[in-house]
């Protein structure tokens, strides 16, 4: 009897097995030449050769990477507007008729948000899928350790939003970024906070910096509190685990040091976190003004995590919305009839960008060889959802010629940036108020607190 | 064919495969049709590392009963070590003054570097030293590779020995919890300890030969996986020969009756404690390993999901057999990687990324429900036994209704039958 | 801190007499014959308290090492270590500002009740079945994501009362079928090494439930509203110095505050924990639980099914921690994997409270919450303080199982 069970059960779980596995079967199929639009990975490690003897090289497919975070530990919200705005840029390159005449294929990878992970997805993106170019990729910890990959196989990555500054200072040929630098953003959030003082007449002695302990949070503070210094503003920074969920004893902290401001650099749950458990606690955005993450601009995501979020300024990374170009404005109605959402988030826009950027670089260079993609990178001047997008500092231009940081090296030198301010409750983002800089302002700043 | 010889025959020609498959890798320029990208290297490194962890794993857990979540901790312990090492230590043959200098014989220095401020490229004590103190043409040397593992190695070993005496007096769940604390401590202090380990964004390590090895590139994947696949072997035949001694019989008694096993006379202090020594070392070796062949170490590897991978490929493949543990780390390896493709049902798109996961926890349940001894073991058990697949099982059940007193003894028994039997070849 | 020395100083004295305590008593108290299970542990807290000036009469007189004598002892140790801490750092927060400390204190046992509730269940598992179970966070998790998608997106509107009673109906339908199909075989010998077993496969329940949910719903955090709004309310009028309301938050004396979907959570906890009271010590059902922790042979002769009880111990340590769940999602932002950090603090204090113990699984998460509390307030660096979090627990968790396996109320080992 139990001998028989056991075989029953046996054969139960080996069935799943096999179901599972029977899952990467058909895949064969769904890459086939029938349909060579965008595709997600395909793996097949084993047999198949880089398939380079090929007769037909003119109808074989372009291939391009893309790095998004698609699962846990990483981002997954951020991975997943990423995917959908590559997969539109990879249609729409198909639509028109593919690259060179040749049908382009985006293969999309996951990272998790791990470096161990990122190497590896790189690594098979350029020798297993054979990519020319690479796009996408959201966690600076990821980017800093596949660009070692990158660099040994030489094959170009655009970078669309790792914002750590050494990606690029170590300059290595391969490495663009149309994402801002860190040390930008910080420069920007502390004009802001002086302009509030000078401009506004805020009181403005003592600033509370709530970060996570990455490798995002912990330089991005660094660099406010260094910033901060500088314009004479004192400041204390509290620096969170990025799991945490229970802020009461930190907020307790934070009303103890009787600030004038607070900024959230703590990403994800942990911002909404923060803020509406400071809300409750009488020092949230509408008590004390405060500069909420960039994620509280998923204004759905927001004011379910935040309903108490309002007065939140929010720092913003592109143009404001009635300011979009052309190919902005039409990415938007595509992405909004794909996703449901009225705007479209910053690296979701320099995702797609990035693959626009990797097509554009190969037929100006006419090639598909790497090094050929580098050359027509650098002296590209592509007009992309950003705006016009060059690489000023490079190989023929280097920092040192140029007489700048060596940060710059292959960066894209204008990603606006501007500080919006949600002044309605349940506001969408992209009907939020933009305070800051002055030529992009629509609207005054409510500073709250103010006796 | 008597089945002991046929396993050990199958086992001899999978190593000899494992030990040609470079051959036919893109970078020797494959062996007729096949050609394996490095890719399929990198999959493979990375299945032998696994492999060594869940086989480890499974003499830890399996043989000698101590269900330790702490198996990560151990490999990050060697991969830290090694890497921090890397970061810190230089020997130059001039003393900096500046950095914490300890001489050493034959006019080298031991130079310490110091720890930078977070975040910024701050010269190291080193760069301003060389500008500043350093006469001219001194050399300065970085520690060798094999060195920092090695030094990874005896961390991890000693770390074994300390928790290993900790936890003497704890079994079952207050094992498995003190093991999750001492991890989950480990990863706060690494997360939190920015300018030492770097925190979330990774320590980086040298790669594993520096400056290439026998005309193979620093970057070439097939020294990697020689080392790799050395290591792996090198465990499963220390393993084997511990699991066939009498430590390997000592612990077993230990597992199934502590008090009859002392009562015998077994030093149950020293082979406990020994055992966990021995699983440690090779975590801490392949996290070393790994570490400097990927080139990044993150505090991430020690959240709990890194180790029920590692616990559900050991379970998957066969718990108290360090083959079946490691072929099933392996068969996983490959297949979680395969399973990343999504699936279209008619209209209904399924997003494997995700779903594969939640196939891999039921597999994992049903596994431990109805086939305690993995999916492998019974079809290596019916295989060589041609359908008489349940005579261990009956062993088990007679063996608990025996007395304590005969505990050791029978398994001793048990011993002899399993020497003969093909899952626990030797 | 401005004189870290007198406080590093204090720690190695503590460290050094609890050690040689630890080490020595036993010994002394073998030599006279004397019982020393607690020996051990009563000798290092009494070494940590006084010093020489406690070890020297102890090993002298030996008296019985008593329950008393180990409390009175751990709280010299709680003492000293707090004044020295006082003297080490007199500017710090929590030794200058009393309301602050007292809104920490608030905060500490506030949470601490909610994080007693969830132990409650595990412990409750842990006294019929013997099994730690490794999917309690995911119950918790479950609990609170029903309470969300009930109340924000299937039924807008609906009373939180009957999302939190549907969370409670989910969480107790699904351990029950699991402990059905996966741990009911335990009972009959047909699986070898139980206890192993049942840590690996409700192991194996956590990774399917997480993935699942997570498969299911997205990566994006929900939150449930505040259940229950405060009226806005000044006491008394216009000054409010003595309780002043708002919806968001209660403010008494002017120095402590309580956030409302904190409050409204420790509240519904300890509603819960009275019908939970109740239904152990009034009900037949109940009082057969109790039976069947403390002697399983004789419960079975009184005519108690064993494993209907142990059926019914598994769901409802599952309810609990859902209920936990539906009460916090309230509170913090819910995402498939809050269960895990949740689970982690449950086993601290289970083992704490000692493994089994009802009364000691609340007792812990009253200590946890309070500890965390404490830890996050008074480290004077801001930058580790809150980075540090996650280990507090687990300090305490490897410290109790060390020191003291037994915890503060269990039985022994």
């Amino acid at each position: 009897m139990k001998m028989r069970r056991r075989l029953i059960w046996t054969a139960a779980a080996l069935l799943i097995l096999v179901l599972a596995l029977a899952g990467c079967a058909p895949q064969a199929e769904t890459v086939g030449e029938a349909e060579p639009a965008a595709e997600e990975a395909a793996p097949e490690p084993t047999e198949e050769p880089m398939a380079e003897e090929s007769d037909d090289m003119e109808m074989e497919p372009i291939k391009i990477g893309a790095l998004a975070p698609l699962s846990a530990p990483g981002a997954v919200v951020g991975g997943e507007a990423m995917r959908e705005a590559m997969l539109i840029a990879a249609d729409e390159l198909n639509a028109r008729g593919g690259i060179m005449g040749r049908p382009v294929e985006l293969i999309i990878v996951d990272t998790e948000g791990l470096p161990e992970r990122g190497t590896a997805v790189v690594e098979r993106l350029i020798n297993q899928d054979g990519v020319v170019g690479i796009g996408g990729g959201y966690h600076s910890s990821v980017g800093v350790a596949a660009k070692e990959v990158a660099r040994d196989n030489g094959v170009p990555i655009v970078f669309a939003e790792t914002w750590n500054d050494t990606i690029t200072s170590v300059q290595y040929d391969e490495i663009f970024r149309i994402a801002p630098l860190s040390s930008e953003v910080s420069t920007v959030d502390v004009k802001f906070i002086q302009w509030l003082r000078d401009e506004n007449g805020m009181k403005l002695d003592k600033v509370v910096i709530l970060t996570e302990n990455t490798d995002y949070g912990i330089p991005a503070a660094e660099n406010t509190t260094a910033l901060l210094d500088e314009a004479g503003i004192a400041s204390v920074t509290f620096s969170v685990d990025i799991g945490t969920q229970d802020f009461a004893g930190i907020i307790e902290r934070v009303k103890a040091e009787s600030p004038d401001m607070i900024v959230t650099l703590a990403t994800g749950e942990a911002s909404y976190n923060f803020t509406q458990q400071a809300a409750d606690a009488g020092i949230g955005p509408q008590d004390v003004p405060t500069m909420c993450n960039q994620v509280s601009l998923v204004s759905d995501a927001f004011w379910t995590n935040v309903p108490d979020g309002n007065h939140c300024f929010v720092r913003r990374i592109g143009l404001p919305q009635q300011l979009y170009n052309d190919v902005a404005q039409a990415l938007v109605a595509e992405y909004s009839a794909r996703t449901g959402k009225d705007d479209i988030e910053s690296y979701a826009m320099a995702s797609y960008d990035s693959i626009m950027l990797i097509a554009q670089a190969i037929e100006d260079s006419g090639s598909t060889d790497p090094s050929d993609i580098i050359d027509a990178l650098e002296n590209i001047n592509h007009m992309g959802a950003l705006g016009p997008i060059t690489f000023p500092i490079n190989r023929s231009n280097t920092p040192d010629q140029a007489g700048v940081d060596p940060k710059w090296w292959h960066q894209f030198p204008d990603p606006a940036i501007t500080i919006v301010q949600y002044q309605v409750e349940g506001q969408d983002a992209t009907e939020t108020t933009v305070v800051y800089p002055d030529v992009y302002q629509t609207g005054a700043p409510i500073v709250v607190g103010q006796e | 064919m008597n089945p002991a010889a046929l396993y050990r025959v199958s086992g001899s020609i999978a190593v000899v495969i494992l030990v040609l498959l470079p051959l036919a890798s893109s970078e020797m320029g494959g062996v007729g049709p096949l050609v394996l990208n490095s890719y399929f290297m990198h999959l493979a490194i990375t299945a032998f590392f696994y492999a060594i962890l869940a086989s480890s794993w499974s003499l830890l857990a399996g043989y000698a009963g101590q269900f330790s979540f702490g198996h990560m901790a151990f490999m990050a312990i060697g991969g830290y070590t090694s890497g921090l090492i890397g970061k810190f230590i230089r020997f130059t043959t001039a003393p900096s003054e500046l950095c914490t200098d300890i001489p050493l014989p034959g006019n080298w220095w031991l130079v310490i570097l110091n720890i930078r401020r977070v975040g910024t490229i701050d010269e190291s004590c080193l760069d301003m030293a060389k500008a500043e103190t350093l006469p001219a043409g001194t050399l300065i040397v970085f520690p060798p590779v094999w060195a920092s593992i090695a030094m990874g190695l005896a961390m991890g070993a000693v770390f074994g020995l300390l928790v290993g005496w900790l936890v003497l007096r704890l079994r079952s769940t207050y094992l498995a919890l003190f093991t999750i604390g001492f991890s989950e401590i480990l990863r706060a202090s690494i997360s939190a300890e920015i300018p030492i380990t770097e925190g979330q964004s990774g320590l980086e390590l040298v790669p594993l030969f520096p400056a290439g090895i026998l005309g193979f590139s620093s970057t070439s994947k097939i020294p990697p996986y020689y080392a790799m696949l050395f290591l792996f072997l090198f465990a499963m035949a220390l393993m084997t020969w511990l699991a066939g001694s009498r430590f390997g019989l000592f612990v077993r008694a230990i597992r199934e009756d502590e008090e009859a096993a002392a009562a015998l006379g077994v030093n149950i202090v020293r082979y406990k404690v020994l055992v966990f020594v021995v699983t440690s070392t090779l975590a801490a070796a392949a996290g070393a390993l790994q570490g400097h062949y990927i080139g990044i170490i993150t505090p991430n590897t020690l959240i709990i999901l890194q180790m029920s991978l590692v616990i559900a490929m050991a379970v998957i493949g066969g718990l108290e057999n360090i083959y079946t543990a490691s072929v099933g780390a392996i068969i996983i390896t490959f297949v979680l990687e395969l399973l990343r493709t999504n699936i279209e049902i008619g209209p209904l798109l399924i997003d494997m990324t995700l779903w594969r996961l939640v196939f891999f926890g039921l597999l994992l349940m049903l596994t431990l429900r109805f086939q305690r001894n993995g999916l492998l073991f019974p079809i290596l058990e019916r295989i060589s036994r041609g359908g008489v697949a349940e005579e261990t099982v009956s062993i088990r059940v007679e063996e608990e209704e025996l007395d304590e007193e005969e505990a050791v003894a029978d398994i001793e028994a048990e011993e002899e039958e399993r020497a003969a039997s093909p899952g626990n070849a030797k | 801190m401005e004189n870290a020395a007198i406080f590093g100083w204090a720690l190695l004295w503590i460290l050094f007499w609890g050690a040689l305590g630890g080490v020595v008593t036993p010994r002394i108290y073998a030599r006279k014959d004397l019982e020393i299970s607690q020996a051990s542990f009563g000798g290092a807290v009494i070494g940590a308290a006084l010093g020489p000036f406690s070890l020297v009469p102890l090993w002298l007189a030996t008296p019985k090492i008593t329950s008393r004598l180990i409390g009175i002892s751990i709280a010299l140790v709680v003492g000293i270590f707090i004044a020295a801490f006082a003297l080490a750092d007199p500017d710090n927060l929590c030794v200058a500002n009393g309301g602050f400390v007292v809104s920490q204190l608030a905060n500490g046992i506030v949470i601490g009740i909610i994080y007693g509730l969830m132990a409650l269940g595990l412990t409750l598992i842990f006294s019929i079945l013997g099994v730690v179970s490794f999917a309690h966070g995911e119950f918790y998790m479950i609990g609170g994501m029903v309470t969300y998608f009930m109340t924000a997106q299937w039924i807008p509107g609906v009373s939180p009362i009957v999302a939190i009673l549907a969370s409670c109906v989910v969480t107790f339908a699904i351990g029950y079928v699991f402990e059905l199909i996966f741990l009911r075989p335990m009972g009959s010998g047909e699986i070898e090494r139980p206890t192993e077993y049942a840590i690996l496969v409700t192991f194996g329940l956590a990774f399917f439930l997480q993935y699942f949910t997570q498969a299911l719903t997205s990566a994006v955090p929900v939150k449930a509203q505040r259940f229950f709004p405060f009226p806005r309310v000044e006491i008394p009028a216009e000054s409010g110095a003595l309780l002043t309301t708002t919806p968001g938050n209660v403010t008494i004396f002017d120095a402590i505050s309580v956030p409302n979907p904190r409050f409204t959570a420790a509240v519904l906890a300890l509603m819960m924990l009275a019908a939970l009271l109740w239904f152990l010590y009034r009900t037949w059902v109940g009082k057969a639980l109790r039976a069947v922790s403390q002697d399983r042979q004789a419960a079975a002769v009184t005519g108690i099914n064993p494993n209907s009880m142990n059926t019914l111990a598994f769901s409802m340590g599952a309810m609990l921690a859902g209920l936990s769940g539906a009460s916090l999602v309230q509170v913090f932002s819910w995402l498939p994997q809050v269960g895990i950090p949740a689970a982690a603090r449950s086993f601290v204090i289970i083992v704490l409270g000692g493994m089994g113990s009802l009364p000691g699984a609340f007792l812990g998460g009253l200590i946890v919450g309070l500890v965390e509390a404490a830890g996050t307030g008074c480290i004077p660096d801001a930058t580790r303080a809150a980075a540090y979090i996650p280990a507090y627990g687990m300090v305490i968790l490897t410290l109790v199982l060390l020191l003291k396996p037994t915890g503060l109320f269990g039985r022994e080992l």
